[in-house]
């Protein structure tokens, strides 16, 4: 058998055909998200940044009405300006003119171009800053005040804006995710059990499958395997059928011929006339025999059974009914038919389990010699249900066992009448119920032992 | 006795009726279930061999008329088709017996003598086994050299072989024969039964053990 290609799983393609779309959504959302935040954090240190100009703004005066500008700025006030944790703050109160007021010479101002206050990113001293321009009339005069700090705080609190968003969308992430999977395991529930019931099916059972608890877009799936059973059962039927009318349409002839070949014999005539009659009569039994083997062959394939026949069968029950069946033909060869039966019950088609065992018997018959002995047994241990039919006749060599089980196979010196398909018989019906036929030598190493075993099911 | 044969092979009814004829009974042939119930209304037979394949309605339907209408004439069936459906189907419905084609005369001929046995009281059955005879109703055994005595519960015993001749008979079911007279009857007290009938009635008698199911006596010689 080739290889199956590994099955892919529906969970697992749609896991993989969703994760790509949602990580990239989830980082478009992280990414807008940080951009806000990070307006809003700016935002609000930018202001707090105004304040402070507005306050070193509020200490400005032009004391004389004339244009000079004073920075009433006592050392605590500038202290308690530049008191920060975490950031260096700088400042400069300049006029129009450029003059510097007050506060930090290295500090570049520009004076604010429209409105009158300006923010903008620049470096002093080769650090990032944040500065605030803030354009203000101080009696008659005009100073630009600016206000500037290094972004140790904002870069925290962007650091930290991030560091919380990304943990907030991984776990979106792996939460949309870990839904998906326990949605499409749900969803795929009704699936699940559709395989099941295929499974537990016996490769015969042609019953049709239950659509109810599959989903909408299967169901198309379930009619179409129903439609097939459906032409396989109607084959099956077709092909009993036609057996069942071949067999009537052989026999009965057949049958008329050797009944009246009986009569004929009892009529007084010539011994050598007696001769031919008695194997003319001796012909058409093989060939109504070959003819029965050959109906139960074409009965016994696995094309023609269907799981619907299949019942409850008592193998004990049943190897007393063949060697009962059986026991004139042992009489007539002089042979020691008998039963050791124990209770064994397995499902099968009671028709095709009584010509197998028959065929078993009859082989067993066939090939042991006069008062040799022949034993049916039923039983069930740990290896399953069993039955089993043994001789002391001469045996099969080993390397001949798997050779006799071929259609129309006789082994050279081969006595009786048989047409060699009575352990293809055999092997077709253990086939199609599951059970494995064994040959294998008697008891004590003398003869042969059939033996069936049927799997537990 | 009187056997009516519904077959429409002529060939086969041909050679069942020269065969039962010649065991010395009478017989009508008819080709068709329509036929038979005619005849059976007409007359009375002892038996009816039913061929299942008939034309029209086929032999299980008629099988199911006769049980409906004459529930005590015994049947025998006759199946070309060995499909479960037949043998079940006639058994189910009330045949006595089945054969399936071809079959040998000889087997047919001993089969219906069987069924009309057992169709009659057992007063009337007498078995002859070479130089033996049985006499079911005078209960008298009858060998080479004379009578033979034998014991109720011996009669008992080989008068349930007797009604099954040709067919193997539980050990359980021969005991049933004989508990009446006996409540606590062990399995084997059988076997000491059936040995010692070997013994009286000799080896013309074919008493068989059926090893692992019971015994069989054999079909007579008429």
């Amino acid at each position: 058998m080739p290889a199956e290609p590994r099955a892919s799983s529906v969970s697992r393609r749609l896991l993989g055909l969703l994760l790509l779309p949602l990580g990239l959504l989830l980082g478009i959302g992280l990414f807008v998200d940080y951009r806000s935040g990070a307006a809003a954090i700016h935002g609000g240190y930018d202001r707090a940044l105004r304040e402070m100009a507005l306050a070193i703004g509020a200490h400005l005066h032009d004391a004389n009405d004339d244009g000079r500008v004073d920075a009433d700025l006592p050392p605590q006030a500038i202290a308690v300006l530049r008191a920060d944790s975490q950031d260096d703050i700088h400042y400069a109160v300049r006029t129009a003119g450029g003059e510097l007021v007050s506060g930090d010479a290295d500090l570049a101002v520009l004076p604010p171009t429209s409105g009158d206050t300006v923010f903008r990113d620049a470096r002093l001293g080769g650090e990032p800053i944040r500065i605030v321009e803030l354009a203000l009339p101080v009696g008659r005069a005009r100073v630009t005040i600016a206000v500037a700090e290094t972004l140790h705080k904002r870069s925290a609190a962007l650091r930290h804006l991030l560091a919380s968003s990304v943990i907030t969308d991984l776990v979106q992430l792996l939460g949309t995710l870990l839904l998906v999977w326990l949605g499409v395991r749900y969803g795929v529930r009704p699936l699940r059990a559709l395989g099941e019931q295929i499974a537990q099916r016996s490769a015969l059972d042609l019953a049709p499958l239950r659509a109810a608890p599959v989903p909408a877009e299967v169901r198309p799936l379930v009619h179409t395997l129903n439609a097939l059973f459906a032409t396989v059962r109607e084959a099956a039927r077709a092909q009993q059928q036609f057996i069942a009318d071949a067999a009537h349409q052989v026999r009965t002839p057949l049958a008329g011929i050797i009944a009246q070949l009986d009569t004929l014999e009892r009529e007084p005539m010539a011994e050598s006339l007696r001769l031919r009659l008695r194997s003319l009569h001796d012909a058409c039994v093989r060939l109504a025999h070959t003819a029965n083997q050959l109906l139960a062959l074409a009965r016994s394939e696995r094309t023609a059974i269907t799981g619907e026949d299949f019942t409850r069968v008592d193998l004990a029950q049943l190897a007393q009914e063949v060697v009962a069946h059986e026991l004139d033909r042992s009489l007539g060869r002089g042979i020691d038919l008998g039963a050791e039966v124990a209770p064994a019950i397995v499902r099968g088609n009671p028709w095709l389990l009584r010509e197998l065992l028959a065929n078993l018997v009859d082989n067993a018959l066939a090939y042991t010699p006069r008062g040799g002995h022949a034993t049916v047994r039923s039983g069930a241990d740990a290896s399953g249900r069993w039955l089993e039919v043994e001789d002391d006749g001469p045996g099969i060599a080993p390397h001949r066992r798997d050779e006799v089980r071929a259609r129309f196979a006789r082994l050279p010196g081969s006595p009786g009448d048989g047409c060699g398909l009575g352990l293809a018989i055999v092997d077709e019906i253990a086939r199609v119920h599951d059970a494995r036929f064994v040959l294998e030598a008697g008891g004590d190493g003398r003869g042969t032992r059939a033996r069936i075993t049927f799997a537990d099911r | 006795m009187r056997i009516l044969v519904v077959e429409d092979d002529t060939l086969v009814a041909d050679a069942i009726r020269r065969g039962l004829q010649d065991a010395g009974h009478a017989v009508d042939c008819v080709g068709s279930a329509e036929q038979a119930l005619a005849a059976v209304d007409a007359e009375n037979f002892n038996l009816a061999v039913i061929d299942i394949g008939l034309p029209g309605a086929d032999g299980l339907a008629l099988l199911a008329q006769l049980r409906r209408q004459h529930a005590a004439l015994p049947v025998l069936m006759l199946t070309a088709r060995d499909g479960m459906a037949d043998r079940v189907g006639a058994l189910d419905q009330g045949a006595d017996d089945y054969m399936v084609k071809p079959f040998a005369l000889a087997e047919l001929v001993a089969r219906c003598r069987a069924l009309l046995r057992r169709s009659h009281s057992v007063a009337a059955m007498q078995l002859r086994f070479g130089a033996c005879v049985l006499d079911f109703g005078a209960r008298r055994a009858c060998g080479r050299d004379g009578d033979i005595a034998l014991t109720r519960r011996e009669w008992a015993v080989l008068e349930c072989l007797a009604l099954n001749t040709g067919r193997v008979v539980a050990k359980d079911r021969l005991l049933q024969a004989i508990a009446s007279w006996d409540a606590d009857i062990g399995a084997n007290a059988i076997e000491v039964y059936v040995s010692r009938l070997r013994n009286k009635l000799g080896a013309e008698v074919p008493l068989r053990t059926v090893r692992g199911l019971g015994y069989r006596l054999d079909v007579d010689a008429g």
